[in-house]
């Protein structure tokens, strides 16, 4: 196969990972006020992982060092905090003491890690549009 | 008034006539057959042409399956067909230019005056 773009592949691999990633944060935010999951507790917020991971496509034939690295998510990670108590009384989900376990989200961190995700997504973009132009650039060599 | 320029009667006897090879080998023999001493693999250049324009088909036939599986809500991420067009998109224009760079050393060739 001929290779056109070089190096899109890590690009691409980010560029899923960082949509991994938006998608998280915002079931992160869709359950800031969530009081009940499957499992009868609050909701708990999600983190994702990021790990590098060889691109088994050149393991053999490029030197080691070279060899481009993808970026991929292995798996998303439960946060450890604790649920926020809030004082409700008349809430159905309320305990004896009228307190209530709210999801351990913060709002203002799951927009910082929205602009965050959506900003990595850009560079990769811009990554992926500057390869197409230096193959188009590359393209008119010979034009006169 | 400019003056006509001069153009004789006949103008086929005023072009160059083309030598047949058979009267090129007499005056200078030696010169023709070429010789032929590097001989190409069967279909070399024919077969390198094909595969890369198979390998450029290859790309399109990858875009447009993978715009298939996005629009028919498979598990393909909209980064991916972009980036499978872009590559076919680009792919098929170096294919363009390599039939520019051909036809341009063919049409060369046949404007050189033997």
């Amino acid at each position: 196969m001929i290779n056109i773009l070089t190096g899109i592949d890590s690009t691409s691999s980010a560029l899923n990972a960082e949509r991994i990633r938006m998608d998280v944060v915002s079931q992160n935010i869709a359950n800031v006020n969530t009081t009940r999951g499957p499992d009868g507790k609050p909701y708990t917020r999600h983190q994702v992982v990021f790990e590098a991971v060889l691109n088994d496509q050149f393991a053999s034939t490029s030197p080691p060092g070279s060899r481009p690295l993808e970026v991929r998510v292995p798996r998303v990670e439960l946060d450890r905090r604790p649920a926020r108590l809030v004082h409700q009384p008349n809430h159905p989900h309320a305990d004896a003491n009228g307190m209530v376990s709210l999801p351990n989200i913060n709002m203002y961190e799951e927009m910082v890690d929205l602009m965050s995700a959506s900003r990595a997504y850009e560079a990769n973009l811009s990554a992926v549009k500057t390869a197409r132009s230096m193959a188009l650039q590359t393209l008119s060599i010979g034009k006169r | 008034m400019r003056p006509e320029p001069m153009i004789p009667a006949n103008l086929e006897a005023a072009k160059p006539k083309s030598i047949p090879f058979t009267e090129l080998e007499k005056l200078s023999p030696g010169i023709l057959p070429l010789p032929n001493t590097v001989q190409p693999a069967t279909g070399g250049f024919e077969k390198m042409v094909t595969d890369f324009v198979g390998e450029v088909t290859a790309k399109q036939a990858e875009a447009a399956n993978s715009v298939n599986g996005l629009m028919s809500g498979k598990n393909v991420s909209l980064h991916q067909t972009m980036i499978a067009m872009e590559e076919a998109s680009i792919s098929f224009q170096l294919m363009v230019e390599v039939r520019n760079k051909l036809l341009e050393s063919y049409q060369e060739l046949m404007r050189m005056q033997v």
